[in-house]
């Protein structure tokens, strides 16, 4: 099967979030039920990051420059990298690379243990606190096997998201490319085609990757060549067992969010094994 | 809109969305598209990826600037000083296309001498200072040539006027204008256009708006480029250009422009307005405004349209296609009255509501409250609380009814005015009803878009509980209203009673039923009319918008939407234009770009092969769009005769030009553009010695509490975000989009915060003499202060989707201090240029 992506294009992106609303959408995922509960972040931007319920969220900066304002807009998701670090951390198997090149995320296998935001160098999956899960862009696998695009691509209503044979985004991307060099973006970069052994989702950065707040030649963390040999004892048991493991992997690399404790990963286990 | 009837005829959108493609230049002025139309971007991109130019005008860096080839920054309600100094621009560089402006439009037209313009007193000339207003503007007028009168004879295009049934009045005498095709008499339109440009200089423009020179003339060269014959270039525009108390004149300033770079009737061109409600060109269609009935004919005025000959003499003009407007207004009375309506009884024209002579728009329907003249309220799907200017007022004038009833899909700020916070609800003796209604997905019916689409929509839920569809509601009320007059009388009871009312199939409301009424059809035969032409003034056909006729024309299947033009969807695209012919029904007769005469040359060649509209081969005409002008006879027997181009490319304006002098009253504040400042401005006006619009309404009323530029030195202006709609009665009560815009802010200058010693989200009050409000402060290089006249001035932006009613996000009501002032010639309240102050709170 040929591999595909998706072709952002944030020079086209008027930033009108119908992206980010029919990502919630079609995969319903809630938002605040209660009154005035979600943040101000003092810009256009909905919320400070991605989190357990929002799996897309178009971002905002903003600088001044001699020529005018750059207002940089951004889309925020899973980039599925060819070498997918959350995969390869993964001790539930819930992570998986389809033919197309989507990494996939079942929210049925995966225990909560957190270690795919850890490993990631994006930061892109959240902990969804309800289900105890993971929770990351899954490329739409099931509107794609039905032959649909993905839904934020169905709802762009200035082509600025595109889908398609990665090859073809490639080259339309290159092109672009070309045309806003020559409209004076000389700062405009693509990103994906090489980074983390190409990803599946391409991004046409106007302002260049700094600007909109992409990293520059991500890197997969360096205790991964270490998960790697966790790897074939993955699952359940593994995950505690090697828990210990996985949390100095995880302060190594700077990991600050909720603690994991061997504790939490047992009760996971025992909840599995119940079922 | 009110600026374009004048100007052309027709006060809607010339083009389409899908048109927006076709052009060399899209220039958005007054309208921030990409975040109230984010689909418009779609062609504005296509249209960008052939080489077009996207030029994005406001005062603050928007979405839309940011996806502009060409942004630049002006002073809220300084628009006419911008389109002023681009007519001098044109005019001096000769960039207009001549041929089009010597056809056209009424540029070669000699005025009425006495004709002036003083700019030290700021005035034109007939300016009465006891009526407070132009009175009949007997100097707007041009010098008589010749009379021609009506035809009425047997063979002539008038011998309908003497059909029996047809009322009787007086056949009209069309007056032919004088005129000087050289365009050198100093009273010729060209002329007084070109001497009353001459004061807006590049410097001076700059001065007033605050727009950089360089970045003036970058826009000017940009746009003035489509005035080479075989380009095009349109403006967006929306509520940015209308809110202002001289809103209709920043649109007959665009008007003008495009017919000087012959941008009007032409793929790729026009004046699109950009309307602010799916449905609000359906709205006015169907004549919710107080000055027109459906289909843009006035509403009878009491002191001056005593019977329907009257009015009918007062309002049909000598030529132009409203000279038909007898066909439409007898139709109209038919459908209304149906067999009551008769030639005998004045097609029951006493039974219409007449207007008193006074203003009824939006602000003083409040003002009436005030004056204890207007007792109850229905609020059908609009949301004063929150939405109208002055909202602190508004909401205190529900308060003085004594009922008010509100219909909506939650319970709006408007239906809980009376636990507003602080209000004591035991105060308040106002009794309110809520009803609630059922929303788009849960009834059917037409949605008539921005380009005049009418289509068919249907019903996909039933709606929950005890909602129902408004079209039940009125039924409902109207059978209510109908026993209750029957038994216990009233005054003028045949006004309901004698109503005709067949909207309905086995008791129930049946919209498809209301469709056949705005078709039209023959009253003997039931048969639907193809299209308005078969109207007749004789009480044979009924009609209840002559413009809707044939847009639900097939006989075959009256009850089915599908099989009718509105419901029809068609993708074919002949001319690759974006027409979409079948795609629903475009009013009129399916025309998708009005005044397409104009897109050819005076022997029919279209400016651009490329995107022909209409074209004379010599022999007939060829076609991509339905013309807009006559361009063949058809015989009784069938046959038909191609007509050869003539001039008239104005069908609807009785001399068939478009207009750069609007004559007569068709403008209440002159018949050119002139800048003055906002009714609160902290700027002195520069370019005459009168500082605001002289004609504005409801000035000097006093819950409008003027702000003091001394105290309230900051210009402020309101507009929506693309998460959020309106008042956010909808849009607040969706979790998703409360989520993605939760909170109200008011956004400032770096500069500004730093004066005012505001950081990025702190909580900041907003506040003049009408009211204080309290909100987060966005801090942002998007906002830049204004050099005006070598004075630094302040502009800071809200918008105005939130309030404390129902929802998951609520916030302060932007409007609480926004001025109940309006427009001269439409009451559109001046929402986008007012005074404020700033505190960190």
């Amino acid at each position: 099967m040929a591999e595909n992506a998706i072709l952002y294009d944030a020079s086209k992106c008027s930033a009108c979030k119908g992206c980010q609303v029919q990502c919630k959408q079609w995969n319903m995922m809630p938002s605040s039920l209660g009154k005035d509960e979600n943040e101000f972040t003092g810009s256009y931007q909905s919320m400070p990051d991605l989190n357990g319920d929002t799996r897309l969220l178009i971002e905002f900066r903003e600088e001044a420059k001699a020529n005018g304002i750059e207002w940089a807009f951004s889309r925020r998701a899973c980039f599925h990298c060819a070498e997918p670090t959350c995969m390869e951390v993964c001790p539930a198997g819930a992570i998986s690379k389809l033919d197309d090149g989507t990494v996939k995320l079942d929210n049925t296998k995966c225990v909560g243990c957190k270690y795919c935001t850890a490993a990631c160098p994006f930061e892109v999956p959240k902990y969804r606190e309800a289900f105890n899960v993971s929770n990351k862009c899954t490329l739409c696998d099931d509107r794609v096997a039905q032959g649909r695009e993905p839904a934020c691509v169905q709802t762009c209503p200035a082509a600025a998201l595109t889908f398609g044979p990665r090859e073809d985004m490639l080259a339309a991307a290159k092109t672009r490319l070309d045309e806003l060099k020559a409209e004076g973006f000389d700062k405009a970069e693509l990103y994906g085609e090489t980074e983390m052994g190409g990803m599946h989702s391409l991004f046409i950065a106007p302002f260049g990757l700094e600007a909109h707040g992409l990293v520059r030649d991500p890197k997969k963390p360096d205790a991964i060549a270490l998960f790697a040999l966790i790897k074939p004892l993955t699952g359940i048991a593994a995950a505690a067992v090697f828990g210990g493991l996985g949390l100095s992997f995880l302060t190594g690399i700077g990991y600050s969010r909720d603690e994991i404790t061997l504790d939490s990963a047992s009760a996971h286990d025992d909840a599995k094994e119940e079922n | 809109m009110a600026g374009l009837g004048p100007s052309f005829g027709r006060g809607a959108m010339t083009n389409h969305f899908s048109d927006f493609k076709n052009a060399d230049v899209i220039w958005a002025m007054g309208s921030n598209n990409a975040e109230n139309h984010p689909v418009s971007m779609a062609w504005v991109q296509e249209a960008r990826a052939k080489g077009g130019k996207y030029i994005v005008c406001d005062p603050r860096f928007t979405r839309s600037a940011a996806l502009a080839d060409i942004y630049a920054p002006l002073r809220s309600g300084t628009d006419i000083a911008f389109f002023g100094g681009l007519m001098k621009y044109i005019i001096d560089n000769e960039l207009w296309q001549k041929e089009y402006v010597e056809n056209y439009t009424n540029a070669t037209f000699l005025v009425n001498p006495d004709f002036a313009f003083d700019d030290a007193t700021g005035l034109f000339s007939g300016w009465d200072e006891d009526t407070n207003s132009y009175g009949t503007s007997d100097t707007w007028k041009y010098q008589i040539d010749s009379e021609e009168p009506w035809d009425i004879s047997e063979t002539g295009p008038f011998a309908w006027t003497q059909a029996p049934g047809v009322p009787a009045f007086a056949p009209k005498v069309n007056a032919i204008a004088k005129k000087d095709p050289t365009m050198q008499d100093p009273d010729c339109v060209w002329q007084l256009m070109k001497k009353h440009y001459e004061r807006y200089t590049p410097e001076m423009v700059s001065k007033v708006t605050g727009c950089p020179e360089d970045k003036l003339l970058e826009v000017y060269e940009v746009f003035a480029s489509t005035g080479a014959p075989e380009r095009s270039g349109t403006i967006l525009y929306a509520m940015g250009q209308t809110q202002h108390t001289y809103g209709s004149q920043n649109v007959r300033a665009m008007a003008m422009i495009q017919l000087l770079l012959g941008n009007v009737g032409v793929a790729g061109g026009g004046i699109n307005a950009l309307r602010g409600e799916a449905n609000v060109q359906g709205s006015t269609d169907m004549g919710v405004l107080f000055h027109i009935i459906p289909g843009y004919m006035p509403t009878p005025v009491a002191t001056k349209h005593a019977n329907l000959t009257a009015w009918i003499e007062a309002e049909t003009p000598a030529a132009s296609y409203w000279t038909n407007r007898p066909k439409f207004m007898v139709s109209y009375l038919k459908e209304l009255y149906g067999d009551f309506a008769t030639l005998e009884n004045d097609y029951a024209f006493d039974m219409l509501p007449k207007l008193d002579g006074t203003n009824h728009s939006h602000i003083a329907v409040f003002e009436a409250i005030n004056n204890d003249i207007i007792k109850g309220v229905m609020c059908w799907g609009q949301n004063p609380a929150v939405g109208g200017p002055n909202s602190v007022f508004e909401r205190e004038m529900l308060g003085k009814l004594d009922w008010l009833v509100a219909v909506d899909l939650w319970e709006t700020e408007t239906a809980s005015f009376w636990k507003a916070p602080g209000v004591d609800p035991s105060a308040i003796q106002t009794e309110v009803f809520m009803l609630p209604a059922a929303c788009h997905y849960e009834k059917q019916g037409t949605v008539s878009n921005s380009g005049r689409w009418i289509q068919w929509r249907y019903k996909a839920v039933e709606p929950p509980g005890e909602a129902l569809d408004d079209l039940e509601m009125i039924h409902e009320l109207y059978h209510k209203l109908k026993e209750m007059y029957e038994a216990d009388g009233g005054a003028n009871p045949e006004q309901i009673t004698k109503l005709n009312w067949p909207y309905e199939t086995d008791g129930k409301a049946d919209i498809t039923k209301v469709a056949h009424a705005l078709n039209g059809y023959t009253i003997a035969t039931g048969e639907l009319l193809p299209n308005f032409p078969a109207l007749k003034a004789d009480g044979t056909t009924a009609c209840g918008c002559w413009i809707y006729s044939g847009y639900y024309n097939n006989n075959d299947a009256k009850d089915d939407p599908s099989q009718q033009p509105t419901g029809s969807r068609g993708k074919d695209d002949p001319g690759g234009l974006g027409l979409y012919p079948k795609w629903a029904f475009s009013w009129p007769v399916n025309r998708r770009i009005v005044y397409n005469r104009a897109s050819a040359d005076v022997n029919g060649k279209p400016w651009n092969p490329e995107r022909m509209l209409v074209e004379w081969d010599g022999t007939q005409w060829q076609r991509n769009d339905v013309p807009d002008f006559g361009f063949q006879v058809v015989a009784p027997d069938g046959t038909i005769t191609p007509t050869p181009p003539g001039k008239t490319a104005f069908i609807m304006n009785p001399e068939g030009t478009g207009r750069f002098f609007a004559i007569g009253t068709g403008m209440k504040d002159g018949p050119f553009p002139e800048h003055y400042e906002p009714f609160e401005t902290p700027a002195r006006n520069l370019f005459n010695g009168r500082q605001n619009n002289p004609a504005l309404t409801f000035g000097s009323a006093e819950s409008v509490k003027p702000s003091d530029p001394e105290k309230y030195p900051i210009v402020c202006t309101t507009y929506r975000v693309t998460e959020h709609w309106q008042t956010g009665g909808l849009t607040r009560n969706i979790p998703w989009l409360a989520e993605a815009m939760p909170a109200m802010f008011v956004e400032m200058s770096e500069e500004l915060a730093t004066e005012k010693g505001i950081a990025n989200k702190d909580r900041v009050k907003v506040f003049n003499e009408r009211g204080s409000i309290e909100m987060y402060a966005i801090v942002t290089p998007r906002f830049k202060p204004f050099d005006i006249d070598g004075q630094t001035v302040h502009q800071v932006g809200m918008p105005w989707h939130w309030g404390y009613g129902s929802g998951h996000a609520t916030g302060a009501i932007a409007n609480d201090i926004t001025p109940n002032v309006g427009d001269a010639n439409t009451s559109i309240p001046e929402y986008k240029a007012f005074l404020v102050n700033v505190e960190k709170v």
